[in-house]
């Protein structure tokens, strides 16, 4: 059974109306110029996308990218479950396995992992927990941490934390990343992890403290994925490996200059400029710099995705009951795009 | 009339007063239910509804009976019922007071009355990371938002009920040379229950949809954290599971409510 | 204990509704106002209780009400005022418990009052099971039971079909040959007043003066449905009031 869903049609018609556009205007000579849609959260570990469309990697890859924004991952998920958005970047948790579970979605790719030797995700405390002595992850055991949600990124690395340390901890299921900061600042609750450009200048307002490293228990652990729809991975392989490599150049870039420094201080002011386009938008360039460079993380060259910890990730869902113990690492990710690791 | 009646030939008056007057038809209710959930059934065995779209009637079932036979159902229910009871007597009872002060003092009314309807329109989950401020974020906060939220209709339904009592009761009351509290107590609280129990199926209700929202926060057991849970994993049927649950205790809560009504208004006519 | 108004007037605003009424009003007699819709003798009976102020003029008590009097100045309402949740006895334990009335002294009260009513079957009955003259006969059984020493009765038998009010009136001339009470009683229904009233005064259209005092010495307990003598006084009361109610009535329809 042949089905249409709304993007479908709405494709059909936008190439209709683009030929004849077409035949009246000297249109630029791009091969297909075809219409997708990438959802992005806009923070700097979504800069890849952001420099490919703003340095027209995407375009010379042939597609037309609409850069469309949302508020948080899960929201982003179920978009591109319901075919609204084709490509994503986003944390693996258990509502994206739900999700692929059901046929709906894909992992194609990494996009963010912990690397040790790089600054990466850190465990924060809150300020009266410290002073009672929550100086180390060791002294976890009792304690409660905050979450956005059960099976988020943030219960998993909580929980892979207290286990390595051998302690039990509750976990607060608090929705949102702002209310997860005010709830670690007035000391409702005690520990939290979170990236580096948002940890320190809590840590340097004195409300919290930095006592731990994500890497340290989790060195490799694979943040954020590139995904898509199942359809996509499996119906549009040429329009999927056009999209990884307009993205994996924009990651290129943002590595050799953000990190290598290749351009020097120029090079990282520009990059500066271009990623203050779509992140911290409601700040002064001078106050969002800063924070801007203080994210810095090092993306996954080339999209390459470290196997191991998605697997550990997803065996973590299945011992918590948070998804059904029948998904297999296949049903999640399709490793026929992009070179893979085990670390 | 003393003439014999003749049979003659003529119309017979049409009959043209049917329909319009409610019959009871019992059947028809249940059977909405069923056949929608065949068809729900139905539907995503045969695949026109994808496990995207809706999930397995039978698989809910069997949520259901998963949640049932390890405990997990009392261990979720148990808290909710707590901070739904703990909220909602303190919102009702608070309302009821303020609304039946607004109905006897036209100075309380003067000063209230815009307030409470300042109030009402809040979204109170917006206020939700204030409480959690001022109340704490464990059981306090969600008695207070439950307890907020069923506040505001309820002094709005009490004191529109207060001025519904018949004022020749009070009249009454006064020309025997009651005593104020004794008006208050004898004539107008009574006089003013049909109202105030109407106004308590609707505040208990919002409270029920509030109880999800107050356990956004920091709840880690209760039907509205599973359910927040489950929709956060995707996980249809315990989404499903958790939203019968809240239905029935919807049910559950008007059928008290009903049951009272028919003890303590056996007086309406 | 007698009543005395003195020069009553009253206005709402700009509309004068009584016009210096003085009246006398001796113990262990009826009173009735009669008038024309709208001429305020429900006003006027409001005052007498102290439920209403007069804009100028006094009601005044002379003597003292008996000891034993709970509440001296009482009310019987056109529209019976029963609580509808509360039982007759409950109904009438309402205006003792206020007096600190409990108990077996309560229970003995209201067991005379049901009895002179003829109630004492339905003490555990709630008003939604009662007829329109139970429920004024249950209102009036309330009023005796403060052993008021002024009943101010407000066209009490208004609500009640024809054939239940000749009854009430009958039970009402025999609770007061019993024992006689003085009555304020106000009606628009002149047969009423030529039943039970040992004067009878007639109001003019608003704003309202007393035209005519009519009294009728025939003793309460000789009258009767449809006597000749009545028949006469009603017929003078209805020509003192005919062109009045005309007026009334037309004045109403303008509005």
């Amino acid at each position: 059974m042949t089905k249409f869903n709304r993007r479908q049609t709405l494709g059909l018609f936008g190439g209709l109306a683009g030929a004849a556009a077409a035949s009246s205007l000297a249109a630029p000579a791009i091969a297909m110029n075809k219409k997708i849609t990438v959802g992005a959260l806009r923070f700097t570990s979504h800069s890849g996308s952001f420099i490919a469309q703003e340095r027209n990697y995407f375009a010379e890859a042939g597609l037309d990218v609409e850069l469309k924004f949302f508020q948080a991952a899960q929201p982003m998920a179920v978009a591109i479950a319901s075919g609204d958005v084709d490509y994503a970047v986003t944390a693996i948790s258990g509502g994206l396995i739900s999700l692929a579970d059901k046929g709906a979605i894909k992992v194609i790719g990494g996009a963010l992992s912990e690397e040790p030797g790089i600054d990466g995700q850190k465990i924060l405390a809150s300020d009266a927990a410290y002073q009672a002595g929550l100086t180390s992850p060791a002294a976890l055991g009792g304690k409660t941490f905050g979450m956005s949600t059960a099976g988020s990124s943030f219960h998993y690395m909580g929980s892979k934390v207290a286990a390595a340390e051998g302690v039990e901890m509750s976990f607060k299921p608090l929705q949102k990343v702002g209310a997860i900061i005010g709830a670690l600042k007035s000391g409702q609750i005690d520990a939290w992890s979170i990236v580096p450009h948002i940890a320190k200048p809590l840590a340097g307002s004195g409300a919290v403290h930095i006592i731990g490293n994500v890497s340290d228990y989790l060195p490799h652990y694979q943040v954020t994925t590139v995904f898509t729809s199942a359809k996509n991975a499996a119906d549009e392989r040429g329009q999927t490996a056009d999209f990884l490599a307009g993205f994996g150049k924009g990651v290129s870039d943002y590595n050799s200059t953000m990190i290598d420094r290749a351009g020097g201080d120029a090079g990282v002011d520009e990059m500066v400029d271009l990623i203050h386009k779509y992140v911290y938008t409601d700040r002064p360039r001078e106050k969002a710099a800063p924070s801007i460079i203080n994210g810095t993380m090092r993306l996954n060259e080339g999209s390459k995705l470290n196997v191991a910890s998605v697997a550990d990730q997803l065996n973590w869902f299945q011992s918590e009951g948070l998804v059904k113990d029948s998904i297999t690492l296949e049903t999640l990710v399709d490793t026929s795009y992009v070179d893979t690791f085990e670390a | 009339m003393s003439e014999q009646m003749k049979p003659q030939s003529g119309i017979e008056v049409r009959f043209r007063g049917g329909g319009f007057a409610p019959k009871s038809r019992r059947w028809v209710g249940p059977l909405v239910f069923v056949v929608l959930i065949a068809l729900m059934e139905w539907g995503t065995r045969s695949g026109w509804i994808s496990a995207l779209t809706l999930p397995r009637p039978s698989d809910v079932l069997a949520t259901f009976q998963d949640l049932w036979s390890t405990g997990m159902l009392f261990k979720h229910l148990a808290p909710s019922l707590t901070r739904l009871a703990v909220g909602a007597a303190i919102g009702a009872s608070v309302g009821v007071s303020v609304g039946i002060l607004i109905g006897l003092s036209s100075y309380i009314r003067a000063g209230l009355v815009p307030l409470v309807a300042a109030i009402f329109p809040i979204p109170k989950i917006a206020l939700l990371p204030l409480f959690v401020i001022w109340f704490g974020i464990d059981e306090g906060s969600k008695y207070a938002l439950i307890a907020f939220g069923t506040f505001t209709p309820t002094v709005v339904a009490t004191y529109g009920a207060v001025d519904n009592v018949d004022r020749s009761l009070i009249r009454m009351g006064q020309s025997f040379g009651l005593s104020w509290q004794s008006i208050v107590r004898k004539i107008v609280l009574p006089g003013a229950m049909p109202g105030i129990l109407s106004g308590l199926r609707i505040s208990l209700a919002i409270a029920i949809i509030l109880l999800v929202a107050a356990e956004m926060l920091g709840a880690e057991y209760g039907i509205g954290a599973y359910i927040l849970e489950a929709g956060s994993l995707y996980d249809l049927e315990r989404l499903f599971a958790g939203v019968v649950i809240l239905s029935l205790l919807g049910v559950v809560v008007s059928t008290v409510i009903g049951w009272i009504e028919r003890r303590l208004l056996g007086w309406r006519i | 204990m007698d009543l005395q108004l003195d020069r009553i007037c009253h206005a709402y605003g700009d509309t004068e509704v009584l016009r210096d009424i003085s009246l006398e009003i001796p113990q262990g007699r009826i009173i009735c106002l009669v008038g024309p819709s709208g001429c305020g003798k429900s006003t006027l009976l409001r005052m007498i209780g102290g439920l209403e102020r007069p804009s100028a003029g006094r009601v005044l008590q002379v003597g003292e009400p008996p000891k034993d009097s709970l509440n001296p100045l009482t009310y019987v309402f056109q529209d019976f005022a029963l609580l509808p949740w509360r039982s007759v006895r409950g109904n009438i334990s309402l205006v003792l418990e206020d007096h600190g009335i409990k108990g077996a002294a309560a229970d003995q009260i209201i067991e005379d009052v049901l009895a002179r009513t003829k109630l004492s079957d339905f003490a555990k009955a709630l008003p939604k099971q009662l007829s329109g003259g139970m429920k004024q006969r249950v209102a009036i059984a309330r009023a005796l039971a403060v052993n008021p020493s002024v009943m101010l009765m407000d066209e009490p038998l208004s609500a009640l079909d024809s054939q239940t009010r000749e009854l009430l009136m009958d039970d009402l001339v025999a609770l007061w040959t019993r024992q006689p009470f003085t009555a304020v009683y106000v009606t628009h229904n002149l047969a009423e007043a030529v039943r039970l009233g040992h004067a009878i005064v007639v109001l003019s259209r608003r704003p309202g003066e007393i035209r005519e005092v009519v009294e009728i010495d025939k003793p309460l307990a000789e009258r009767g449905y449809g006597d000749r003598d009545l028949e006469e006084v009603q017929k003078h009361l209805w020509t003192l009031m005919r062109d009045e109610a005309r007026a009334a009535d037309e004045e109403l329809l303008d509005v």
